[in-house]
């Protein structure tokens, strides 16, 4: 089930819960729908570029550092995100001759100069301290080594212990936000959920203290912080701790006039939202096809349309697009929808795509045609994105009606809901019995464990035996690691697994959520509120969470009304929901920051411009998924003047974060 | 009080205008300075005089014995003198802090000038040790040397950097003169030496040897001018001769006897020196001489003897009763005081005494510069930054005031700043303080050399005033306060660790901003052997990357330890992980990390398990076996049954894995679990072995991946025995066979299999499952069909492509609307006829 084939027949019916996803014939629209054409005023908000322009910068001024000719060998734990913000041109033109991956074994090389660029982990350390081997340093090549984003101690350890230290040069290439959109800045670190909440190495944490002092520096301090999660706690400290610190690049720092606060979530108080399927286009296309640093892996055929029609069966070249809000209008329009609307909202581009074609036969005068050849190029990068997006939907279609996939859909909603949870336990039997993939199983028996508090040691201890005879012994790691974190232990649980006291004040499972016209978040998952938003609106959209969005605001979202949206509140901390808080483990963070020597109120200033528009930055420490970039980008567009600007360590979805919190396959055995 | 008019020193060469003013009358008692080596500090800096041993003396003139250094301010006043024990130097030389002496046997010593009891002494070794040192010259950030062995040594900064051996010199014998371009000032950006040999000179750096190929030496002094662009050269038969420093153009050319005011019967010239840019200055004995180009010169006395320093504007000429500054006048001087002069500065300056004067040509004036107002203006400030004399400097600013009065527009920061500047020269130019920098100096060199020059005279309150006065950080001058108190407080032993740390926080906390870092200073403090007070002073200390290292020297590993974690920064925590692994056993370093005893170390535990994970395995293990961690041992041995290639090896760690887990109480189902996964592993083994001849492998696959292998090799009794030893469900064992007859194509089997008895998992999946098979075998798939619910049986026909059947089994519901539905849905052609057949039939 995992080929992509499209059928042609029309789908089952889905079980009664969950959404089904048909192409039913979309709505009847005229031609001259123009909703992407002429896209709706946005609210500027912060420049992020910097961030872009000071990497750009970094790299240009460390590669400079090294004289002459180089040969840049990669960690492609780099290179991804590093390929955001630099092209091979700039490198070229910094004397890089030729760029390498990471490996073992000999170099081969033309140049004086040998740079590698990676994280500082060991074995890549241990790659570079194994040239010694081939007595390079004899032959005259000069090493570098550039650490991101700092040298560490560890580092120097070990190219001691090797015995190299002195043979290669060791410099930190600082690497910290990376702009994916205009309002995402990754740091682009994988496994950071792993690395924090399991094995208690606070190194990513210290990192993003680091990168959120840059963003600091740049845009004036935090008016307020906000947070739940003893993690958010712990960065929360580290960022006063640096401003308080006395260092001289933090000591000037005034109060942001543009931004009015940072609110942290921190993954460990929300696990249950990642567990889920994600249901918007884009959460889709990272849970069937992979997005990996902003980067999609696709037939060559959808990307240039010729080579589709000579494809051999089979011989499709793969290639990394780049899915970038800027360059491609469409997706803008496509990535935060619920995939149910995908198919209406393709057909409807696509007529309207065709009538601005045939605008041809009509031009009446010069300058029509004018006009009209004017706008071809547009139409020509559209058209290109149609197909583009159009196959990609094509690819995910026949998923979404697969049996599988509506069963793994009804288990979801139902545990989210409560609803007979036995009964879910049954369906996951089920799958695991049809040797579903791993992971979906493990996501809804964990999904299972947090919603419902645990699950009875009997049916676990069965579930879990039944799994690592069906997956491998070599899962059991990975299972106590589970059980470590509090993601999947008996009932009754050690720690509290407030899901289920969570529901109903937070109003996380919503019935009525239309999925074409959302008038609530609940809408990214076709009916379940992630609980990590819904905190997030506790502080900067407090009615949200009691009741759903006016649905005239979602008639004006579609451009024809004209009703002014209403005035986004102040953030004025956790005021009522001080109970919710309680409920959930760990600690609270509420803090106001304050440039030295001054004692007046900050806040006072964003009260008195109606018209002024602020930033409030939401991080998401041990990284978030595509569905909650789309809730906060569905709420900023609930009120006027707050923009959200979305900061995050990584961007995950639940496969790949049960894959970083086990162990790896076990080799071959070869004797 | 009258005071002498700015003209007064004034004086001319040709037509250029140079000044001589005393600055002051010298407080020692030296009566001839030529018995000594003199160095003395640039900018206004300090003077070092030793006696100089290579001179024959008269016996009881000087103290016998060990001879002392001795440093004076440029007024004369002793600061401080230390005895020097080594052999005799061949240079002095003062960087902005500290005193350079280096000896003829290669040893060199760096005195601390705040603190001249404490030296950092290093050697230059090699040939230089050997064969001793013959010269030495120093420039901004070093020096260099010509050893016995006739090479030259580079010697980086001063701080004892490896000398690094210039390109061979060939020469044979010791220059007859020599010096240094300083790497900002050479063409090459390194150092060069210039050597004159022969009768030509040599430029040499670290890579090239260069012959300028000239044919008038030899010279007896090679002088680079101070921005770098000439050179006077003075040849053994005494001629005066300044070129360009790339010898490309020959400036000027004097015959030093020929000199007016000489006699000719000077002998060869003592010493000499650069006047700024401007001329160059001889002396013979106390005899010295200002030389313009072409050769008409000034003339001043000295007996016995005086010292010139050059500086980037002018020349001090240092003598036993006075210390004099000479100068070609400054440009804004001129302007304002050079007799008939018409500048509008000078009018601005005339009508502001008219103007006290309540003379009505104050307007007159004022009207006749009108236009060039601003410029008079600027250069009024200009020149009062030129004068020394607070009288002069006020009445220039107040011209400079009564200027602007008569613009609409004037930016009066320049004024601002100049009235600020002026007051801390003045206030570094008092004699007591003795730091005679003028203006030019000031700003080529910086406030903050200044300060630090102060500092180093242990100037502290002044050097805070000025730093405050000019809004510059505290830091640096608070810093070296602390430290010298605390050098300080050694000696007087009243002063209690409490009294001195309290002090030191109370001045950090009223002058200081937060910044300032106490490390540094409880560094000092422990290197004086003040413990506590070194422990007490770093509890202040806000950066725990400055603490951590401190503490891990003074051996306070725990609170190390724990300031490293508090910092939130893992680095720091690591940093203090190896170091203890690197300086305990390993038992002491388990104590120190046992977080049963002190929980706020778990963060340090956690990383060191991270970072053994990678890189020490052994240690792993030990810590995990001293500290009773059964699972973690059992998932380290899972992890590397993984990675292990070897049967023996894989089946050695799970057993290992199944031992450790049983040793944990409740992990009895994990111990099962690696136990199982030990017995899974040998009978596919086992299994290989028996089925050698088939070529199958089983190793590595799961216990579902394992069944199904054997059932597709068909040999189901030892699928069958699998199924009963692992207690696989019915469920289970019906999806796998399934899925195993299905790939076999075992058509027979399935539905024998499917017969064997009711299927606990259903029928449905029999359908699906021959379905979604690449191809899928709709018409094997459809034989199973009416096993199924009869409610889904429609839906599945049509799945399997069977129109006909779909509708038939609609029809036995009587589901009407199922059928309206097939009717409409059903491909045009056959499936359509057969449904519209059953309907029909339904119809009759």
């Amino acid at each position: 089930m995992s080929s992509p084939v499209v059928r042609t027949s029309t789908p089952g019916a889905g079980p009664s819960k969950a959404p089904t996803y048909s192409n039913a014939p979309p709505a009847p629209s005229t031609s001259g729908d123009s909703e992407s054409t002429a896209p709706r005023p946005v609210e500027k908000g912060l420049e992020t570029g910097i961030f872009r322009e000071l990497m750009r910068t970094t790299l240009v001024e460390t590669l400079n550092e090294i004289p002459g000719a180089k040969t840049l060998i990669l960690d492609p734990d780099v290179a991804g995100p590093l390929g955001l913000v630099t092209d091979i041109a700039l490198l070229k033109h910094q004397a890089v001759d030729k760029i390498f991956w990471f490996e073992a074994g000999p170099l081969n090389v033309a140049t004086r100069n040998v740079v590698w660029l990676c994280r500082p982990k060991i074995k890549h350390i241990r790659i570079i301290a194994g040239m010694r081997d081939y007595q390079y340093t004899a032959d005259g090549l000069v090493f570098t080594l550039l650490l991101v984003p700092r040298v560490t101690e560890l580092c120097r350890k070990v190219l001691e212990d090797e015995g190299v230290a002195g043979d290669v040069n060791v410099l930190p290439f600082k690497m910290e936000f990376i702009p994916l959109e205009d309002d995402l800045l990754s740091l682009e670190m994988s496994d950071t959920a792993r690395d924090v909440y399991l094995n208690g190495d606070d190194t990513p944490l210290y990192y993003s203290s680091l990168a959120l002092m840059t963003f600091q520096r740049a845009f004036g301090l935090f008016p307020k912080i906000y947070g739940k999660g003893d993690a958010a706690k712990r960065l929360t400290n580290l960022l006063e701790r640096h401003h308080s610190s006395g260092d001289s690049l933090y000591a000037d720092l005034e109060v942001s006039d543009q931004v009015d606060g940072l609110i942290i979530v921190d993954r460990s108080v929300d696990w249950v939202t990642p567990m889920c399927t994600q249901l918007t286009y884009e959460g889709m296309l990272d849970e069937y096809v992979g997005i990996k640093n902003a980067h999609i892996e696709v037939d060559t055929g959808l990307l240039d349309g010729q080579a589709a029609e000579n494809q051999a069966a089979g011989s499709m070249k793969k290639r990394k697009h780049h899915l970038n809000g800027s360059k491609d209008t469409l997706l803008v329009d496509l990535r935060d929808q619920n995939f149910a609307v995908i198919g209406s909202r393709l057909s409807k581009i696509a007529r309207r795509l065709e009538g601005d074609y045939g605008g041809a036969k009509n031009l009446k005068s010069v300058s029509e045609m004018k006009s009209f050849v004017g706008k071809l190029g547009g139409l020509h990068s559209e058209q290109q994105s149609l197909r583009l997006h159009t196959g990609l939907t094509e690819m995910i279609m026949p998923i979404t009606r697969t049996d599988e996939f509506n069963r793994v859909l009804e288990a979801q909603q139902n545990l989210l809901a409560g609803y007979d949870p036995t009964a879910q336990m049954t369906i996951i039997e089920d799958l695991m019995y049809q040797e579903s993939a791993w992971a979906t199983v493990l996501r809804l028996a964990i999904l299972m464990s947090l919603t419902s508090g645990g699950i009875k040691p009997k049916p676990l201890e069965a579930f879990k035996r039944d799994f690592l005879q069906v997956y491998g012994y070599h899962h059991l790691p990975l299972l106590i690691n589970l059980q470590n974190l509090g993601l999947l232990v008996k009932s009754p649980p050690a720690t509290s697994l407030p899901f289920a006291n969570l529901r109903k004040p937070l109003r996380l499972v919503v019935d009525d959520v239309d999925d074409g016209a959302p008038n609530d978040i609940s809408y990214v998952y076709s009916g379940y509120a992630p609980l990590s938003i819904r905190l997030v609106q506790c502080i900067a959209q407090k009615n949200a969470v009691a009741s759903p969005a006016n649905v005239d605001i979602a008639a004006e979202l579609d451009g024809r009304g004209k009703k002014e949206l209403p005035k986004a509140h102040p953030l004025l901390g956790w005021k009522g929901f001080e109970d919710v808080l309680g409920a959930i483990p760990g600690a609270t963070v509420d803090v106001r920051q304050r440039a030295p020597g001054v004692s007046g109120r900050a806040e006072v200033r964003f009260e008195q411009d109606q018209n002024q528009i602020v930033t409030t930055v939401v991080f998401f420490l041990g990284g978030c998924t595509y569905t909650e970039i789309a809730a906060l980008r569905w709420m900023a567009k609930q009120t006027r003047g707050r923009r959200f600007l979305i900061a995050t360590t990584g961007i995950i979805n639940g496969t790949n974060l049960l894959e970083s919190l086990g162990e790896e396959k076990p080799v071959e055995l070869t004797r | 009080m009258s005071v002498p008019a700015p003209t007064s020193s004034w004086d001319t060469i040709k037509n250029v205008f140079y000044r001589k003013d005393e600055v002051y009358q010298m407080s020692w008692q030296i009566p001839d300075l030529s018995d000594y080596l003199v160095a003395v500090g640039k900018n206004g800096g300090p003077i070092a005089i030793m006696r100089d041993e290579r001179k024959v003396m008269l016996l009881g003139k000087h103290m016998p014995g060990k001879p002392k250094i001795y440093m004076y301010t440029s007024s004369g006043l002793p600061i401080d003198s230390f005895a020097w024990d080594l052999s005799p130097p061949v240079l002095l030389h003062f960087t902005p802090t500290h005193l350079l002496v280096v000896s003829d046997e290669g040893t060199y010593r760096l005195y601390d000038l705040s603190n001249p009891g404490s030296f950092a002494q290093h050697t230059l070794g090699g040939e230089s040790g050997e064969m001793g040192v013959v010269f030495a010259v120093a420039y901004n950030d070093g020096f260099v040397v010509f050893n016995g062995g006739l090479h030259f040594m580079e010697v980086k900064g001063w701080h004892g950097a490896r000398p690094i051996q210039l390109t061979s010199s060939q020469l044979t014998e010791p220059p007859s003169s020599w010096t240094v371009v300083p790497p900002d000032q050479s063409i090459s950006g390194h150092v060069e030496v210039l050597i004159s040999t022969g009768s030509t000179i040599i430029t040499l750096d670290s890579l090239e040897r260069i012959d300028q190929r000239i044919d008038r030496g030899p010279f007896n002094h090679i002088l680079l001018s101070p921005n770098g662009r000439f050179l006077a050269l003075i040849t053994v038969s005494g001629m005066l001769w300044v070129v360009s420093s790339d010898f490309a153009r020959s400036l000027s050319e004097v015959e030093i006897s020929q000199i007016e005011g000489l006699d000719g019967h000077e002998g060869p010239v003592e010493q000499a020196a650069w006047c700024g840019d401007n001329a160059v200055v001889l002396r013979w004995g106390g005899k010295v001489v200002v030389v313009g180009p072409g050769g008409a010169a000034l003339r001043y006395d000295y007996s016995p003897s005086a010292e010139l320093a050059g500086e980037i504007d002018g020349l001090r000429i240092i003598s036993s009763s006075t210390c004099d500054f000479v100068q070609k006048v400054p440009d804004p001087s001129l302007a304002v005081f050079r007799p008939g002069s018409d500048h509008p500065a000078a009018i601005l300056f005339d009508a502001l005494d008219h103007f006290e004067r309540k003379s009505p040509k104050a307007d007159e004036s004022i009207r006749a510069i009108r236009p060039e107002l601003a410029s008079a203006v600027d250069t009024c400030i200009e020149a009062a930054g030129r004068e020394t004399e607070p009288h002069w400097q006020k009445k220039l600013l107040r011209a400079a005031q009564f200027g602007r009065a008569f613009m609409d527009l004037y930016n009066p920061s320049d004024f601002v700043t100049m009235g600020q500047t002026l007051k801390v020269l003045n206030a570094v130019r008092y004699f007591e303080i003795g730091i005679p920098i003028t203006y030019e100096q000031y700003l080529a060199s910086s406030a903050t050399s200044l300060i630090t020059h102060l500092i180093s005279r242990n100037l502290h309150l002044l050097a805070l005033r000025i730093s405050q006065h000019l809004g510059l950080r505290p830091d640096m001058v608070l810093k070296h306060w602390a430290t010298a108190k605390i050098s300080h407080a050694r000696e007087m032993d009243g002063q209690t660790d409490e009294a001195i740390c309290q002090a030191i926080v109370a001045k950090f906390e009223k002058e200081g901003e937060r910044s300032v870092s106490y490390a540094e200073i409880a560094k000092k403090a422990w290197e004086s052997g003040r413990t506590t007070l070194a422990t007490m002073l770093l509890d202040h200390e806000l950066r725990a990357a400055e603490q951590v290292p401190l503490l891990l020297q003074m051996k306070e590993n725990k609170v190390a330890l724990v300031k490293a974690i508090a910092s939130g920064d893992t680095d720091l925590v690591y940093h203090v992980l190896l170091h203890l692994r690197r300086t305990l056993s390993p038992g002491d370093f388990f104590h120190i990390l046992d977080d049963s005893v002190s929980p706020g170390l778990t963060p340090a535990v956690k990383l060191l398990q991270v970072y053994a994970r990678e890189g020490d395995r052994q240690l792993l293990r030990d810590f995990y076996y001293q500290d009773d961690r059964r699972t973690e041992t059992a998932c380290l041995e899972m992890e590397e049954a993984g990675a292990s290639q070897s049967q023996e090896q894989r089946l050695d760690h799970l057993a290992a894995a199944a031992q450790s887990f049983g040793q944990h109480k409740d992990r009895a189902f994990e111990a099962k679990m690696t136990d199982d996964a030990h017995r899974l592993l040998t009978l596919q083994l086992t299994y290989e072995k028996e089925l050698s001849s088939q070529g199958l492998k089983f190793a590595g696959l799961s216990v579902n991946q394992f069944i199904y292998e054997l059932l597709l090799a068909g040999v189901n009794k030892r699928a069958e025995k699998v199924r009963a030893d692992w207690k696989v469900p019915d469920k289970r064992f019906w999806w796998i066979k399934l899925k195993a007859l299905a790939a076999l194509k075992d058509w027979d089997g399935l539905e024998a299999f499917a017969k064997s008895k009711k299927s606990p998992i259903g029928y449905e999946p029999f359908v699906t499952h021959l379905l979604s098979l690449s191809p899928p075998h709709p018409s094997q798939a459809a034989t199973f069909v009416p096993r199924c619910d009869p409610k889904a049986r429609s839906d599945l026909y049509v799945k399997c492509a069977e129109w006909g059947k779909a509708a038939e089994a609609a029809k036995e519901r009587g589901d009407k609307a199922k059928l309206e539905q097939l009717r409409r849905t059903a491909p045009s052609g056959l499936a359509q006829r057969d449904v519209d057949q059953v309907i029909k039939s339904m119809t009759k």
